[in-house]
C-alpha cells in the first residue's frame, strides 16, 4: 500500500521517457562500447595477433564503457582515473583484517565480522578504499545494478554475434 | 525534499505531539531547519540525498503514538522520529539559552536518539523502556534504561543506523537477501553477488574478444529489444525497482546521450555507413521500446 502511493508519487519523475535511469545506463554504455570494440576490430588486422593483450584491450574496453556511462557515481569515475593512467596493479591484496584478540565479548566479535566484510566490500567496488562507510554503502548500490546493465548489454552483444 | 516537509508537519499535527506554535516555528523556518538537519546527518551528495529520503517517503505514519511497542516491525519510523526530533533540537538551540537549558536539550535529543534505537532485530536484548513526556512542546519520547547518553555514543548510534537504513535498500537489490538476516550474512550475500557479477563480466568480455576478430560488431535491433524485455524485468522484479530510481540521481539528462551517440559516430574511424545507420537505427528502437515497455514494466510491480 505504501509502495504503491510512492509509485504514484514516483511516476512524476519517471514518466519522462528520457530520465529512466536504466535505460539511459544501458544505452550510454551500448553506445560507447559498440564503436569500440569495432574500433579495435578495425585497428588489430594491422597488429599481430597476440590473444593475451587482445584481451586484456577488450576488458579495458569494457571497463572503461561502464565507466563512463556511470560518470554520476564517484566509482564510476574512480574507474575512470584508474583505467587511464596505467598503474601497476598489485595482484597479491594483502587483506589486513584486524582480528582482536581474545578478549573480545560477543558484541564486539560481531561488530569485529561485520567490519570485516564491510572491508571486504570495499575492495571490491572501484574507489572503495577511499570512501567512508555510508558513501560505499549508497555507491554499492548503485554499482550493482550498473553492472546488471552491464550484463544485458554484454549478453545481448554475445549472442547476436556468435551465430 | 520539498515534497515531504509538508508531509512531515501534517505527521507532526496529527500525531498531536507538538504544540501548534512550534509547528509554525517549524514551518516558516521548517525547510532551513531540515536543510541543517541534512547537513548534520552527513547529507551533501545529492545520491546519498535521495538515497536517505527514500524509505520516509508515503503518508503511512499512522503506526507512530508515543509509544512504539519494541516488538513493533515497522522499522522506518524510528527514524522519522529521529530526523524530526534532531530537527527540534536544533531548532531549540536557536533560542538564547543557558546552560541549564542546553543540558536539558541534550538530555531531550538523547532520549529522542535512545527511542530511535529500537528496532526489531533480536540480538538487541535491552531492558524495558519506560516513556517519558518532557515538556508539552517536544516530541514525546521514550527514553532506554540502561544504554549510555554520551555523545560518543549518539553519534555512534546514529551512524549505525544510517548503515542499516542502507543495508535494507541493498538488500532489495541483491536477490536471495531476504532469507538471510542480520547484517554480518547480509554483507556476505552482497559480496558474493557482487564477485559474481564481476566474474560473470569478465568472462563475458573473454568470450566478446573471442569473437571479435571474425565478426563486425553491431547490435542487432531485434534481439537487443528481446534482451531487454527478458532480463530487464527479471533484474527488475524483485522489488528493487524504488530502490534503483533512488539510487540513481534523477537529473541525468537523456538528450544528452544523443548527442553523445552522435559524436561516437562521427569520431570512430573507418565505422561503415552501415554500422552506423544501423546503430542508429538501433538507438532510436531502443529508446522507444525502453521507454514504453520496461518503464511499463516498472509500475507493474507493487
Amino acid at each position: 500500500m505504501e509502495r504503491k502511493t510512492i509509485n504514484k508519487r514516483k511516476r512524476v519523475f519517471s514518466l519522462q521517457p528520457n530520465k529512466n535511469p536504466k535505460a539511459v545506463f544501458a544505452r550510454r554504455y551500448a553506445s560507447h562500447l559498440v564503436p569500440a570494440l569495432n574500433k579495435i576490430n578495425m585497428n588489430k588486422p594491422t597488429s599481430k595477433k597476440d590473444h593475451k593483450s587482445f584481451e586484456q584491450t577488450v576488458k579495458h574496453e569494457v571497463g572503461m564503457a561502464l565507466a563512463l556511462s556511470a560518470q554520476e557515481f564517484a566509482w564510476g569515475r574512480f574507474l575512470q582515473h584508474k583505467l587511464l593512467s596505467p598503474t601497476h596493479e598489485d595482484p597479491s591484496y594483502s587483506s589486513k583484517i584486524l582480528e582482536r584478540s581474545d578478549y573480545k565479548q560477543e558484541g564486539e566479535e560481531e561488530e569485529a565480522e561485520i567490519k570485516k566484510r564491510l572491508k571486504e566490500l570495499q575492495k571490491l567496488l572501484p574507489g572503495g578504499e577511499e570512501m567512508n562507510m555510508d558513501e560505499m554503502l549508497s555507491e554499492i548500490g548503485s554499482y550493482i545494478v550498473c553492472l546488471e546493465l552491464q550484463m544485458i548489454v554484454l549478453k545481448s552483444l554475445v549472442q547476436d554475434n556468435s551465430s | 525534499m520539498d515534497l515531504y516537509i509538508p508531509e512531515k508537519l501534517k505527521w507532526l499535527q496529527q500525531q498531536q505531539m507538538v504544540s501548534p506554535e512550534f509547528l509554525q516555528i517549524l514551518g516558516s523556518g521548517g525547510r532551513e531547519e531540515l536543510k541543517r538537519v541534512e547537513s548534520y546527518l552527513g547529507n551533501t551528495n545529492d545520491e546519498l540525498q535521495s538515497f536517505r529520503h527514500f524509505p520516509e517517503f508515503g503518508p503511512d505514519y499512522n503506526v507512530i503514538d508515543g509509544c512504539i511497542s519494541r516488538t513493533s516491525s515497522f522499522q522506518m519510523e524510528p527514524v522519522k522520529n529521529d530526523e524530526v526530533n534532531r530537527a527540534i533540537s536544533f531548532q531549540n538551540k536557536r533560542k538564547p539559552e543557558g546552560k541549564t537549558e542546553k543540558r536539558e536539550k541534550k538530555k531531550i535529543k538523547t532520549e529522542a536518539e535512545t527511542e530511535t534505537s529500537m528496532k526489531g532485530k533480536s540480538n538487541m536484548s535491552n531492558t524495558e523502556t519506560s516513556s517519558e513526556i518532557q515538556k508539552p512542546d517536544y516530541i514525546h519520547v521514550r527514553a532506554r534504561r540502561g544504554e549510555a547518553t554520551d555523545r560518543h555514543s549518539l553519534a555512534e548510534r546514529a551512524r549505525r543506523e544510517k548503515i542499516s537504513k542502507k543495508m535494507k535498500c541493498l538488500q532489495d537489490i541483491v536477490p536471495g537477501c531476504t532469507k538471510v538476516t542480520g547484517k554480518a550474512g547480509m554483507l556476505d550475500e552482497i559480496i558474493n553477488y557482487v564477485q559474481s557479477l564481476q566474474q560473470q563480466v569478465e568472462f563475458l568480455s573473454m568470450k566478446l574478444s573471442v569473437l571479435n576478430p571474425e565478426l563486425e560488431f553491431h547490435i542487432n535491433e531485434l534481439s537487443t529489444k528481446q534482451a531487454y524485455f527478458a532480463d530487464l524485468p527479471e533484474a527488475v522484479s524483485k522489488q528493487s525497482v524504488m530502490a534503483d530510481l533512488q539510487s540513481f540521481p534523477l537529473h541525468q539528462q537523456g538528450s544528452l546521450d544523443y548527442s553523445v551517440i552522435n559524436s561516437s559516430q562521427t569520431t570512430s574511424l573507418g565505422i561503415k555507413d552501415q554500422t552506423s545507420a544501423s546503430w542508429e537505427t538501433h538507438s532510436q528502437s531502443l529508446y522507444n521500446s525502453l521507454r514504453t515497455d520496461s518503464v511499463s514494466n516498472f509500475f507493474s510491480l507493487k
